[in-house]
């Protein structure tokens, strides 16, 4: 595990380490870091995880059964001044990938005092876009499961923004105070190819990010191997990566009533030219719109529910026909209830995607849905326990080319112990 | 028959709502009185050589489903009464994430003291002109109090923490408070002066018609709004994490 730890994870433990503690107790803390370790005991069955090179859905399949250091992550906050904090998040794996660094998100945001109504706040940096409703926890994980849906495990894998964010608020004081309004726009680059693993991989429903500069492995699709047409494609993806360098944007609306209903809706499209290509990458066109729900139901039971629709396309047009051209759409539902230390999460997903281009030997089309159960418990605020059964149901013609049943049901038990670290 | 110095003494426990754990701490952080000295004394003069005819109106509001609203803040001004000095200071608390209270009624230059019980740190501003001001991020109670000079509603936020809200309401007149459980209160007037106008504010209520004058000797007034309130601001639920942002 040492052995994975990189240059910012280490400054930010050494930094941690030697701040004093002399903060007079009235003073407010000048940083925060929250750092953990997950260690998990795992029963997957399925095909050959994608992350070992194959096509399987899950993290981990039968190879990866037993105890292991499933994530190590380390968050750290910096105050500059009032309104102004800097934001680095690090994610440590054991299928490392060779990031230089283990970065998820390194940014800076001000959040300037209102002087009006309309609240301003601005990220400048890397750093998720904004669509997870799910990823509320320390280092972006989810505080119900687990893993994340299969939106927001693909909003791990292959979504960051290298820009800014500007968003605005209000409360309409003919409200009330209890509704919120808001408005956030986007201009980033980095993302061109971001989409590749949803057309080749397809959905997945995981825990484990991509780190700024990781080189995530790509299933050995025909396509680019060897002789093929497209063997100039490494056979793995850089998913935040400029290629054409031409920004791309996202907008988004949200609407609160106090802490009990949110809804957002977003728009995605990273502007990117499908025939751009750089050492062994070729670029995605991906655009997409998402609608989430986040809501406390009677009976005090957390619903999140999030919807994506979209299209990426990929490589050179023939007669009007790029030689992938796919359109992904998922939704999920998620409920949950907390009692006292213990909660439950239950959530289903529905994934597709279907296959516009005729290019044989691609074929990326898809369907399935996955069901997946939680409960974790609190033993203190340092350790806490969590189990998960998830079970994901597909039918990927593409599984053929690997010598891999077309239907299949991939299951995957996780017990994890989570022993968090934090200082202030 | 009750005499003037009513209207001061009755009005502090009324408006600053703390507990008496609270007030015991917050005498004991302060290591004064409330009250000066010599405002009492006067008031207490004025007893002898001005008294008055104290007479209690008792102001209920509901709604348009005939339920007590509770928590309105209700001031009365009356032509010809004599104002009371307001009260040195008072505290609007911070306390699990939220302002303690909710609205505070105050007269005006009322200095307010906004310490922070809890032990992350908030950031309080407020944007409503010309009470406009800003603390900056602090814990305990490093700044100096907050004095309100001009009238008006005055909207409170923490810039770390989006979803605090709370409101001062600052009055130019010693006869105010805030609605019990039962939507009602009751304050003391001179019924020896003019007619009373009875004022009533709170965030969810959307009627247009907040005022009502009656005579100085009347014994009560009531409201009975016409519209639906607006939700309450409420930030609690256990049900799930929300992101402060």
């Amino acid at each position: 595990m040492v052995g994975i730890l990189k240059v910012p994870t280490l400054i930010l433990l050494a930094l941690a380490s030697l701040t004093s503690a002399t903060l007079a107790q009235s003073e407010p803390a000048r940083y925060h870091l929250n750092a953990g370790l997950d260690v998990s005991y795992i029963d997957a069955s399925g095909h050959p995880s994608w992350l070992e090179g194959s096509a399987g859905k899950l993290r981990y399949d039968g190879d990866n059964d037993g105890l292991l250091v499933s994530r190590g992550y380390v968050e750290y906050g910096y105050r500059l001044a009032d309104t102004l904090t800097m934001n680095v998040n690090t994610e440590m794996y054991l299928e490392d990938f060779s990031p230089t660094l283990d970065l998820t998100e390194a940014y800076v945001e001000w959040r300037p005092i209102p002087r009006s109504a309309n609240r301003y706040q601005l990220k400048v940096g890397a750093f998720y876009p904004r669509i997870s409703l799910e990823n509320s926890d320390h280092g972006w994980s989810s505080p119900y499961t687990l893993s994340s849906s299969a939106i927001n495990t693909w909003v791990g894998e292959e979504l960051r923004a290298y820009g800014a964010e500007l968003a605005v608020s209000r409360r309409p004081a003919a409200l009330g105070g209890a509704h919120k309004f808001s408005l956030h726009a986007s201009m980033f680059y980095n993302n061109d190819t971001a989409g590749g693993l949803i057309a080749w991989k397809g959905w997945s429903l995981h825990d484990r990010q991509s780190r700024l500069g990781d080189e995530v492995p790509l299933p050995p699709i025909p396509l680019i191997q060897p002789g093929m047409w497209f063997d100039a494609q490494d056979p793995f993806i850089t998913p935040i990566l400029e290629i054409d360098d031409t920004y791309g944007y996202y907008i988004g609306a949200e609407w609160s009533i106090n802490k009990r209903f949110l809804l957002r809706a977003t728009h995605y499209d990273n502007r990117t030219d499908p025939l751009g290509y750089e050492a062994g990458q070729f670029a995605w066109e991906t655009a997409f719109d998402q609608l989430g729900v986040k809501a406390t139901l009677p009976g005090d039971i957390g619903l999140i529910a999030q919807w994506m629709d979209g299209y990426t396309v990929w490589g050179r047009l023939t007669d009007g026909i790029h030689a992938v051209d796919v359109g992904f759409e998922s939704q999920f539902v998620l409920l949950t209830r907390s009692f006292d230390r213990h909660r439950i999460a239950a959530r289903y997903d529905h994934f597709e995607i279907s296959e516009q281009d005729q290019i044989p030997l691609d074929e990326n089309s898809e369907n399935g849905h996955a069901w997946t159960v939680s409960y974790r418990y609190a033993i203190s605020e340092k350790l806490t326990l969590a189990a998960e059964w998830l079970e994901i149901t597909s039918n990927r013609p593409a599984w053929a080319y690997f010598e891999l049943a077309e239907k299949k049901t991939e299951q995957q038990l996780q017990l994890t112990l989570r022993m968090l670290f934090s200082r202030h | 028959m009750e005499c003037a110095v009513g209207h001061g003494w009755l009005a502090l426990p009324r408006n600053t709502l703390m507990n008496g754990w609270d007030l015991m701490n917050y005498w004991a952080m302060r290591k004064q009185p409330v009250y000066q000295v010599g405002q009492l004394t006067a008031a207490f003069m004025m007893t002898l050589i001005a008294p008055v005819f104290a007479a209690t109106l008792e102001i209920s509001i509901v709604d348009a489903n005939n339920e007590p609203i509770p928590n309105v803040a209700v001031y009365v001004t009356q032509a010809g009464a004599t104002i009371a000095d307001a009260p040195g200071l008072t505290v609007m608390d911070q306390r699990d994430t939220r302002f303690e209270p909710h609205i505070l009624v105050i007269q005006k230059g009322t200095a307010v003291e906004f310490p922070n019980s809890d032990v992350i740190a908030h950031h309080v501003y407020s944007f409503s002109k010309p009470n406009d001001f800003v603390l900056p991020l602090y814990k305990g109670n490093p700044h100096e109090p907050v004095l309100f000079e001009h009238e008006g509603i005055v909207t409170l936020g923490c810039n770390i923490h989006d979803h605090m809200l709370g409101y001062i309401v600052i009055v130019d007149t010693d006869i105010f408070g805030l609605t019990d459980e039962a939507g009602t209160l009751s304050v003391v007037v001179d019924g020896s002066k003019g007619a009373a106008t009875v004022n009533i504010w709170n965030p969810r209520i959307r009627d247009k018609e907040l005022t009502q004058v009656v005579a100085a000797t009347s014994k009560s007034v009531a409201f009975s709004l016409k519209k639906k309130l607006l939700p309450a601001h409420d930030p609690d639920t256990e049900a799930m994490l929300w992101s402060e942002y």
